[in-house]
């Protein structure tokens, strides 16, 4: 420890004689390292990379401006591949090699579940953007999350389906990964507490392909809607065998988070017709800032957002604020600015809980699927 | 001891990598065990898993100190082992690879519907308990058995088998026992490591048990090569080394790793090293 103050003195020391001919050396400290940690590579690569297009586009406006006075933001993205291992030795990487003071993500909330304790233990304020799963922000003091977790979101759906006339519901879940597994058990926990009467729950593989004989029973009972929390894909193949086996539109399909996807009218189209999500963020929001968001992703990718670069994006802009905050690159003083953070993004206004994760679910609206697209529901 | 502040640093950055090279390594040794003896057996990560979360359990559940968690974790694979084992090892070849793969995926969907497991949660919040010298010790200790196995008698009796089953038999090698055998330590190395790795990474999950990783430790072996212990443990770091190693390419990093594992099986068929061990007399 003295040894490492000593050098760090004598490179100070350094600067201060060698001012001017030690440039490259000054530009080093005019940069504050930040990590993030995404999945880019293999079959769920579409979330990282969406998360890494809201993040850059993010920090192109901070950097015009820079931080604490002037100071660049120097992101560093590693890939985690989906892969526990992988996430952890990038995480490990980020703060040994790069010596970041803070770190956003990692995408999934199994990963988090391994990456946390790691940058928990080094005191590295870590930032999920897209984990929803229950526990996270339990595994320490210095991990939050942007993302609405689906406790949040489920019940604001389902208070509009009741609202419709919803008496009795059929849940369907994917039970092989964690995301689809938690999103149902905030399902059931939601249609409990608004005394929904549950008459069926049925489980499948996220690999899937043939649901019938779980539609056919539901359909058996009658239900007034079914809930599905799963990944998009298997969502599609229900809603594509439940039109076949007959389900009409008096029966209501309720979407988890998994189903918040424009790929879900790609894949279902008109199968989807009248599905309803709850979402954190819409295209649509007519809000100025979510309007240049917008525009902005459009103008620099070619391809419309998704929540996911949404939520990144407003990530971005927070963390920036808190190092502002802090008045140092301390992971510390950022953690304790993070904190008090009041931000209001294109997801609408955002603090944190004591507990580190989001305050307030006032920016969820409900989606409808209408002719393959979202739209906000009636 | 005083450790260099640069040292330290560097051992913190890739603590996780240098835990997974030791635990890899037994895991390459477990698959090296049964292709010894010419058994294409892929039952390693269904092993793994059940030392895994049978030590996880212990730890969070029972609450028992890590020195007993270590050697009872290898009890559930053994006897998993023990109970499979009548049955398959009248298979032989890709019967039995696609036997004990199914065996694997038995286990993923206990994991995935039972809710003591977890379900597709998984275990989270395991205590770090294992050390590097831990992992490192067993290592090198299944490296010298296993090396010494293989320069006695057994090693030649293994090693017939493995070029000509029925051969051996008629020349009075007792190929059943040596299956079991073989079969028994392989349980015992993977349950090792599935107890070391879920005591390094806080967390385990169904999916890292499943079809996947009983392919890459079988990778480990082929691209390392059976001829000595050592092989397949050498595989098992070159393909564990090699993503991180890459990292600085970002996007064309599969795709460099995949050429570079394409390159030596073309080159290499009998895997890195494919020396045979030296034996008194042969």
């Amino acid at each position: 420890m003295i040894r490492r103050h000593f050098t760090a003195g004598l490179v100070t020391t350094g600067l201060v004689g060698f001012g001017a001919a030690s440039l490259p050396a000054l530009a080093q400290a005019q940069t504050v390292p930040v990590g993030a940690i995404e999945i880019l590579s293999g079959p769920a690569a579409a979330y990282g990379i969406a998360i890494k297009g809201g993040l850059d586009l993010a920090l192109d406006e901070i950097n015009q401006k820079g931080v604490l006075g002037g100071k660049k933001i120097a992101l560093t993205v590693e890939d985690s591949a989906a892969d526990k291992n992988q996430a952890i030795n990038a995480a490990r990487k980020l703060i040994g090699r790069d010596k970041v003071v803070a770190i956003i993500g990692p995408t999934l909330s199994n990963e988090m579940f391994a990456v946390g304790p790691v940058t928990n233990e080094r005191k590295i304020p870590t930032i999920g953007t897209s984990t929803t799963a229950n526990g996270i922000t339990d595994i320490g003091p210095y991990i939050f999350r942007t993302s609405l977790p689906e406790a949040d979101v489920v019940p604001v759906t389902f208070k509009k389906a009741q609202a419709r006339g919803v008496k009795t519901v059929a849940l369907m879940y994917a039970n092989d990964d964690a995301f689809s597994k938690s999103g149902f058990d905030v399902m059931k926990a939601a249609a409990e507490k608004l005394g929904l009467n549950i008459l069926a729950i049925e489980s499948f593989g996220t690999k899937d392909t043939d649901f019938a004989a779980q539609l056919t029973k539901i359909k058996g009972l009658k239900p007034d809607a079914v809930a599905i929390s799963a990944l998009v894909e298997p969502v599609s193949g229900v809603l594509l065998q439940a039109r076949q086996l007959g389900f009409g539109k008096e029966t209501l399909f309720i979407g988890g988070n998994g189903s918040n996807s424009p790929k879900l009218g790609a894949i279902a189209g008109a199968a989807a017709d009248g599905l309803i999500v709850g979402s954190p963020w819409f295209i649509g929001k007519p809000d100025a800032l979510n309007q240049k968001f917008v525009a902005a992703f459009k103008a620099k990718y070619g391809k419309d957002p998704d929540q996911f670069a949404a939520q990144a994006y407003d990530c971005m802009f927070i963390l920036a604020a808190a190092i502002d905050r802090a008045g140092a690159a301390d992971s510390e003083k950022i953690t304790a600015a993070l904190a008090k953070t009041s931000y209001t993004g294109v997801m609408g206004p955002f603090t944190f809980t004591d507990h580190r994760d989001p305050a307030s679910a006032e920016g969820v609206v409900v989606l409808e699927m209408r002719d393959g697209k979202f739209g906000i529901a009636p | 001891m005083i450790i260099p502040p640069w040292l330290d640093d560097f051992l913190w950055t890739y603590q996780n990598l240098i835990h997974a090279l030791g635990i890899n390594g037994l895991l390459a040794l477990s698959m090296y065990v049964v292709l010894a003896v010419g058994q294409l057996s892929l039952g390693q990560a269904a092993f793994m898993g059940l030392g895994a979360y049978s030590s996880a359990l212990m730890t969070l559940k029972l609450k028992l100190p890590f020195f007993m968690v270590l050697p009872a974790s290898c009890v559930v694979p053994v006897l998993f082992a023990l109970a499979i084992g009548v049955p398959t090892l009248r298979l032989s070849g890709v019967y039995l690879a696609i036997a004990t793969i199914g065996l694997g995926e038995v286990l993923r969907a206990v994991y995935l519907n039972v809710d003591y497991f977890g379900g597709a949660l998984g275990l989270s919040g395991i205590p770090e308990r294992a050390e590097t010298w831990m992992i490192y010790g067993l290592l090198f200790a299944a490296v010298a058995i296993l090396w010494l196995v293989g320069r006695s008698g057994v090693g030649r009796a293994m090693e017939a088998m493995r070029e000509d089953e029925t051969a051996a038999g008629v020349m009075g090698v007792n190929v059943g026992r040596y299956r079991m055998g073989a079969l028994l330590a392989s349980a015992v190395l993977a349950g090792l490591a599935g107890a070391l790795g879920a005591h390094v990474s806080s967390f385990i999950g169904p999916n890292e048990y499943g079809f996947e990783p009983a392919v890459t430790i079988l990778s480990y072996a082929l691209l390392g090569g059976i001829g000595t212990p050592l092989a397949p443990v050498l595989g098992a770091w070159i393909l564990t080394l090699l993503p991180e190693l890459l990292r600085g390419f970002s996007d064309l990093r599969l795709v460099f790793n995949g050429v570079i594992i394409v390159l030596a099986v073309l080159f290499l068929p009998n895997g890195l090293l494919s020396w045979r061990m030296k034996r008194r007399g042969a």
